[in-house]
Order: C-alpha cells, then structure tokens, then sequence
C-alpha cells in the first residue's frame, strides 16, 4: 500500500464527512484458495469508489461481502456503524440500507417492470402500493424509461433491464449502492445509457461503490480510485493520480493494458 | 458441379418475394413431402395406415359385435357414476353437480377469453368425420344373418353366418345417408368460406361447446334411446321411448345452468368486480369437493344441543382469541416479542399433535388443528405490519378460516343421514373424482413444503423431507394405502377413530405429495442463484423471498410434471377398489358382472371407463398446454 493510504480521503468536499462503509482486515478464503486478504478500507458518506483490477482479484468479492452476499471470514465490516456479523437483525438492516446492482441484472422475470420495482418497498418499508407506485414511476422516469413500467424484463433490452435494476435499487431510498460490473454483460451501444444514469446518480450525492472497467466513467465521477490485484488493495488515490503517475509497477501494468 | 451453381442462381431470382407459407402446399404436395419422399419413406406410410386400418376394424367388430351386451353399461349408468346412492335422496347429487356447473360456467366466463374456431376448419372437421364414418361403414364386417325366427344362423363348422359384403352395405343404408350428409355440408361451408373476404370467419369456442352440449341435451328429450334403470332392485329395460323424465330433466337444468352463468360471469369480466368474482370463485373451487361431499351429499344429522354448547363457542373462541392475538401481533412495535409469540404457539401446536398420539393430552381434534393454524398464523403475521387495510385483511382471513375449518369439522363429526348400502354411501365416478380431486388438492402444499425443505439451508429440515421422500417413494402405493387402511387404526390412542375413506385420504396425499415434491424441486432448481441474490439484496425476508421469487418461477417451470403427477394421480385411484372401495373402475369390472341379469359382461363396462378416464385426462392435458402458454413458460 503506498502514496495514499486507503482511510485517507481524497477530495476536499468530503473532509468531514460520516464513515460509510469501513473494512478492517477484511479475509475469505474458498477452501485454500484465499480471495481475500487484508482488505482495509474506509468510504465516506457520499463518496464515490471505483474499484478496478484484473479478473480474480476479489474486486467483486469483497463489493459482495459489504451486504452479505458473500459470508467474510474474518476482520471487521461496519456499514454506517453496523456490524455486518452473522446477527440476522444486523444483515436486515444493512441490506434495507445498502441497494445493489448485479452484472447480470436479475430482475424478476415473473413480474412486471413496475412490479419488480414496487415489490421491497411494499413488503420490506410496509409502504401502500399506491404511495410504492407513484415513487416507482418517478423512478423510471429518472433513469428515462417511464413508458416500459408495464412491460416484462424479457421484452427490455439489456439497457434497459440493467436501468430498471438500478431504479428497483433506488426504490429502497438506499444511503450506498454497490455495483458489481454494471455495463460487463452489455453490448456497446447500451453502456453509455446504464453510466449517464450512473453519472446522474454520482452526483446527486449517494455513496456508491463500483466494481468496473470503464475508466472513463472512473475518470470522470470517481472520487477515489481502488486498485485490487490478488486479494489485496494494492494502490488508492484520485482518478488524477492513477491516469497521470500511478506508483505500483502492478498498477501501471494494468493501466497500460486497459487504455 | 455446375448444376449447383445453376440452382443457386434459380434460387437467387426466384427470391424476389418472401417464401411460400407452409400451410398453402396443394394435398398433392403435401402427401409428396410427408409421406412419400422416397421410397423407404412410402413403404413405410403403406404399413402404418395398414396397421391403423386393421386395430380400427379390430375395434368396431368388437364394439358393434352381436355378442356386445351394452344393455349392461346403459342399465347401470347411473351405478356407474355413483354406485348405490339412494335413489329417494338422489336430489343431494343434482345440487353437487349443478353447484359444479354453475361454478365452471361461472369461471370460464370471467376467466377466459376462449378465442374462435375458424369456419374453414369446421368445414375440414365435417367432411373428416364424414370421410371416417364412410371408413368404418366399409370397415365393419357384415352382421350375421338372423332367421325369422330370431335364431343367429351358423354354418356347418358352427361358425356364425354372414351377409354379404354387398348385402352389409345396402343395409346400412341410414350410415351412408349420414356420410353423405355430412361431407355435403362441409363442402357447401369450405365453397362458402372460400370467398375472400369470408375467409377468416370464425365462431367462438363457447358457441361450438354450448351449442354442441345443447344439442346432446336436447336429443334425451327427443331420440328414443330407450328407458333402461334398476329402480329399487327390478331392472327396467323399454326401448323406443326417450330416457327418463328424472334422467333428463336435471341434465337440462344443469345444461342452463353452464350456459346462463357463463354469461353472468362474462358481465363480470373487464368490470371492478372482476378481481373479487375470480377469486371468489377460485376459492369456492377450493373449498367445493369437501363441502359438497361432506354436507351436501352427506346430509349431516346435527345434533344443535351440541353445537350451541361445544362447537360454536369453540368456533368463536378461536376466532376472536386468535383475531385479538394477530391484531397485537401486526402492530408496528410488535417486533422480537412478536417471533417470540409465534414460535412458542409453533412449539405447543407440535406437542399437541404429539401428546395426542400417546393419549397423553385428550382435546378434541378441531382444537388441535386450530392451535396449529393460530400459530401459522401469527408465523405470517409479521408480513402484514404495516397500514391498518392490509391488517384488516389478515384478520378478515384468519376469521374466515376459522369460520370454514370449523364449519366442515362440524359437520364431517356428524353422522350422515344417507341409508347406507355400503360402508361408503359413494361410489363409481364420484368417489374417483372426489378422492382425485381432495389428493391433488391437499398434497399440493405438502409437496411444495417437503420440496422446500429438501432445498432448505437448514440441515435437519433437508433430512425429514430427504427421507420421508425416500421412504415414500420407496414403497408400492398398494401398501401404502393397505399400512392406511388395516395398520393405522391399531396405532391410534383409545378414542381416535379413522374413517376408511379419511384413512385412504391421508394415505394417498401423502404418498402423492413425495411425488410431487421431487416435480416441484425440479423447478425450484431452475431458478438461478442470481434470483435469491437479488432478493436477498433488496431485503426480503426468506418467507418473502420463497413466496414471490423462487415459488412462482419454479412452479411455472414444473408445469409439465405437475399435470403429470394429478393424470397418475386420478388414474391410479383405481387401487381403492384392492381396500375395498368401489371405485368407477371396480363398478365396471365386479359390480355389473356380478348382477344376475349381466352375468360376467364385463367388457363393454371396462372400454366405456377407459373412454371416461381418457376423456378427463385429455381434456387435463390440454388446458395444461393452454395454461404454459399462458404462463409464458420458456419465454424467460
């Protein structure tokens, strides 16, 4: 770990801000095999992470460990000063606070599009359906595809199924998204719509966490870039610093094969 | 070489327009491209519509053969649908069926948009049925030939005298009339509809089903099929009247009755009460085959000294104790205290059911099944916290479960007023339909439960499912419907009785829901990880995640084997008859053989109950075809 170290805070704005997301020498191992090791870091409130690095470098492991998709086995996680442990009120409580967006969608294929988004906050925030319904079509709205609210995911396209994940994410009026390789599982011309819908999201002030290789998507919101190789944050620093002079000799590397 | 490429460029100017449809090949084409492309292919064709000729000829000489007594499957009609049901309460059948009527009527109103027949194709089914009667007139070998004094003539060998072939034909006069009229009418309806603008003219499905059960209803008050009946125990055989007035006048009403509530139900349809009239309607066919079973065809004698004091304070103690419990237990801050509750009620629901079979812990059963719903209840109660409506509705509910679970427990306690003739007051039909219809319906949610527990992360809950399922699905279900019948009843405490049928029930759902559990597993496995993930992610709970995600898509998945399992599960309530039941089939096959005026006719009995199952089971099939695509099953 070098330059910056991965508690310190990169961009002025979010000097006093809360503690998000803190990882303390986080470790998992599948069998021997050890995915992660050491991870320690800290998000602020607001903040938004990249995370990078090669494939096999834990990246999307440890994003999938912050709501306990992904069991960690030992070191310490605390979203907004919960403990993540095996206390099932614990996991309750960081899931309805922490929304996700999966590389491969998963919307419910059984529902519709407005289903798929009113069906947590119905059920899990107890809200009416009618107030669930109205949030729901503002969200779509947002994301830019108000007139599919009836329609199944089957009939969207990937773009358009991954920004109804992201508005069924939102519906729960989350405090941090994690997003594990939102645009990977989609064809070109349909990225750039998921990262505007992004971007917006970045700057409207939510603490978001993103597993990606669009860099230019990291250059232009991030506020910190994370630099994982082999289970282990290798580098941190801002979007300047890693497009400019990255330190690491791994980290150049990767750089150079990337851009 | 250069005859490919010369194709090739035919092809490529041929392409101008899209290519021909399928379906507009000439007969002449067709016949060519199906059936004889080669020669392999034609000698093929030959021996198969060889072969079909021969099992059809095969099958008319037996059913038109003057050995056939169908006498015995038209006197024994009625014995045949439900055995020996008294004749003077035989009213109490009426109100079943018709209650079924009306409710099929009634659903398939709001329910269904049924779509159309298209007239050309109707126009193919005439001239087809036409085309096939003239197969089987011609098929049919000669009848033999009769003197006038009525004896059948025999040749010198003994074997029977025909007519000739030609003599056959002109005799069937009346057959080629019909072939004739037939194929005219669908050749005059496909010249009609051959004009453009009349070629996409359709009728709709309800119009062909109504009309065509209206005209079978119409033909008992108008062709002679004769007047065959046991009326208490003297057998009535007149023929050249029309059948009897107490056959063919509740058929009529209940013909009215599909037909006039399949409208009141398609008002329905489009409107506000469309949502209210298909659940209730769903939920009347749930609660129907036991409450028209257990009261309307048992006719309970209540005993009202006993129901004022025992069963309605019961009734009304759980109903409003439980409605109170579950109104604290869906109030906002009800939380820990409210898991707490529940799983305590869990636990003395269990240790009831335990202390009963030691005769530890006398309570009369009702009690026990209601303490076990109280405390599924407050189970689910956590889901409904939130608004007082959606609270509302949890206690609307558990006060109409009570309600109905109290109601039917009444009455099945109480002894039936029916002149028995027989340990069962029902056979035939409506005892195969009944057993069919109760089995599918209770080992449903067994067969869910055990699948989700075979897939549960918990280990002791995958081991009971894992080998209960093993163990049941190990074992014949003979014996397991024998272990119900003949061991049970020793194994239970003083004061507990089984009825036979209640034993045979129990035994039957539960060896049916391990069936349908591996079915059910099989869909629960479809569902990727991705699908819990995303759940989980939003912050369902499990039950949550169970009831709305993986349960809907992995039943829809099993489709297929689950109308699977209720066709095995309707055929093979033939077993009943080895525990001495009288099922349908067991009428036909020793019941009217066993009658002194149809001595050993079994045959015509045994073909009319296989043509009966296979029209139930086909008609099964085929809405569970419509139901896939209505589900949108493989469009994922």
């Amino acid at each position: 770990m070098s330059t910056d170290d991965a508690t310190t805070v990169a961009n002025d704005r979010l000097v006093d801000r809360e503690d998000m997301i803190v990882c303390v020498d986080v470790d998992k191992w599948y069998g021997d095999f050890q995915a992660l090791n050491g991870v320690t870091a800290t998000i602020k409130e607001g903040e938004v992470a990249v995370v990078c690095g090669p494939s096999g470098s834990g990246k999307s492991t440890w994003i999938r460990c912050i709501n306990r998709l992904e069991v960690h086995q030992a070191g310490d996680i605390f979203v907004d000063g919960i403990e993540l442990s095996n206390d099932l009120r614990n996991i309750e409580k960081i899931r309805s606070e922490v929304g996700m967006v999966f590389q491969q969608f998963n919307l419910f294929p059984h529902l519709t599009v407005l289903d798929n988004i009113t069906l947590a906050p119905i059920w899990v925030r107890k809200k009416p359906r009618a107030e669930a319904e109205t949030a729901a079509r503002a969200l779509l709205d947002r994301v830019g595809i108000p007139e599919q609210a009836e329609k199944f995911p089957g009939q969207l396209s990937g773009g358009q199924q991954q920004r109804v994940a992201i508005a069924r994410s939102l519906a729960m009026e989350p405090r941090v998204m994690l997003f594990d390789e939102p645009t990977s599982a989609l064809d070109p011309e349909m990225i750039k719509e998921v990262l505007d819908v992004m971007k917006e999201l970045a700057r409207s002030g939510i603490t978001m966490m993103v597993v990606t290789h669009e860099m230019g998507f990291a250059r232009e919101v991030a506020d910190r870039i994370i630099f994982m190789e082999g289970g282990e944050i290798v580098e941190v620093g801002t979007p300047e610093h890693f497009f400019t002079n990255p330190t690491e000799d791994r980290t150049k590397l990767f750089m150079s094969q990337i851009l | 070489m250069s005859k490919l490429s010369d194709i090739n460029v035919e092809a490529g100017i041929a392409d101008a327009g899209p290519p021909q449809q399928g379906g507009s090949l000439s007969v002449g084409q067709w016949l060519r491209t199906n059936l004889f492309s080669n020669w392999f292919n034609s000698i093929l064709t030959l021996l198969g519509v060889f072969a079909a000729l021969l099992m059809l000829r095969g099958v008319l000489n037996f059913t038109f053969s003057e050995n056939r007594e169908w006498d015995a499957v038209r006197t024994n009609l009625r014995a045949l649908m439900t055995l020996s049901y008294p004749e003077s309460q035989y009213v109490r059948v009426w109100v079943a069926v018709g209650f079924l009527m009306a409710l099929a009527g009634m659903s398939a109103g709001v329910w269904e948009n049924w779509g159309g027949v298209s007239v050309k194709r109707m126009s193919t089914w005439l001239m087809g049925s036409g085309g096939f009667f003239a197969l089987c007139v011609l098929l049919r070998e000669p009848s033999v030939i009769i003197d006038s004094e009525g004896k059948v003539l025999r040749t010198v060998e003994g074997t029977l005298q025909r007519e000739s072939f030609w003599a056959a034909m002109t005799d069937r006069l009346g057959w080629w009339i019909a072939v004739v009229v037939l194929i005219a009418m669908g050749a005059a309806i496909w010249a009609w509809c051959s004009e453009p603008d009349r070629r996409n003219n359709s009728v709709a499905v309800t119009t062909v089903v109504f009309s065509g059960l209206g005209l079978l209803v119409l033909s008992l008050w108008l062709v002679p099929y004769g007047h065959y009946a046991f009326a208490d125990g003297t057998y009535i055989a007149v023929p050249g009247r029309t059948v009897a007035f107490s056959t063919k006048m509740p058929w009529t009403v209940m013909w009215l009755l599909l037909f006039g509530l399949y409208f009141v139900g398609r008002s329905f349809r489009d409107t506000q009460w469309q949502g209210i009239v298909r659940g209730s309607s769903n939920l009347l066919w749930l609660i129907s085959p036991m409450a028209l079973f257990w009261v309307v065809l048992r006719d309970p004698a209540l005993d009202y000294a006993h129901v004022l004091s025992t069963d309605l304070p019961m009734g009304l103690a759980f109903g409003v104790l439980g409605g109170v419990l579950l109104w604290v237990l869906t109030r906002a801050d009800a939380g820990e205290a409210g898991r707490l509750t529940a799983v305590g009620l869990l636990g003395f629901a269990a240790f009831n059911w335990v202390a009963a079979f030691f005769g530890l812990y006398p309570m009369l059963q009702k009690a026990r099944i209601s303490f076990l719903l109280v405390a599924l209840a407050a189970l689910v109660a956590p889901n409904f916290i939130g608004e007082v409506a959606k609270r509302r509705q949890l206690i609307v509910g558990w006060l109409s479960a009570m309600a109905l679970v109290h109601y039917m427990a009444t009455m099945m306690n109480t002894p039936s007023t029916v002149e028995l003739q027989s340990s069962e007051f029902l056979g035939g039909l409506g005892l195969t339909l009944f057993v069919a219809v109760i089995v599918v319906l209770l080992s449903f949610p067994l067969g869910v439960l055990l699948a989700l527990g075979r897939t549960s992360k918990f280990p002791i809950f995958r081991m009971l499912s894992t080998s209960y399922i093993e163990i049941i699905r190990g074992v014949p279900l003979i014996s397991v419907l024998i272990f119900f019948s003949v061991m049970v009843p020793l194994f239970l405490p003083d004061g507990m009785e089984l009825a036979e049928l209640a034993a045979v029930l129990t035994g039957y759902t539960l060896f049916s829901a391990a069936y349908l559990a591996e079915n059910v597993r099989g869909g629960l496995q479809s569902v990727t990880k991705g699908q819990y993930e995303a759940a989980d992610a939003i912050g369902l709970t499990a039950v949550q995640r169970t009831g709305f995600i993986v349960l809907p898509q992995g039943l829809r998945v099993s489709i297929p084997q689950l109308v699977g399992q209720v066709i095995a599960t309707f055929k093979e309530t033939s077993l009943l008859a080895i525990i001495g039941l009288f099922d349908f089939l067991r009428v036909a096959n020793s019941v009217i053989p066993a009658q002194s005026e149809f001595m050993g006719v079994k045959r015509e009995g045994i073909l009319l109950v296989a043509m009966i199952y296979f029209f139930f089971n086909f008609t099964i099939s085929k809405y569970s075809q419509r139901l896939e695509l209505r589900v949108g099953l493989g469009e994922r």
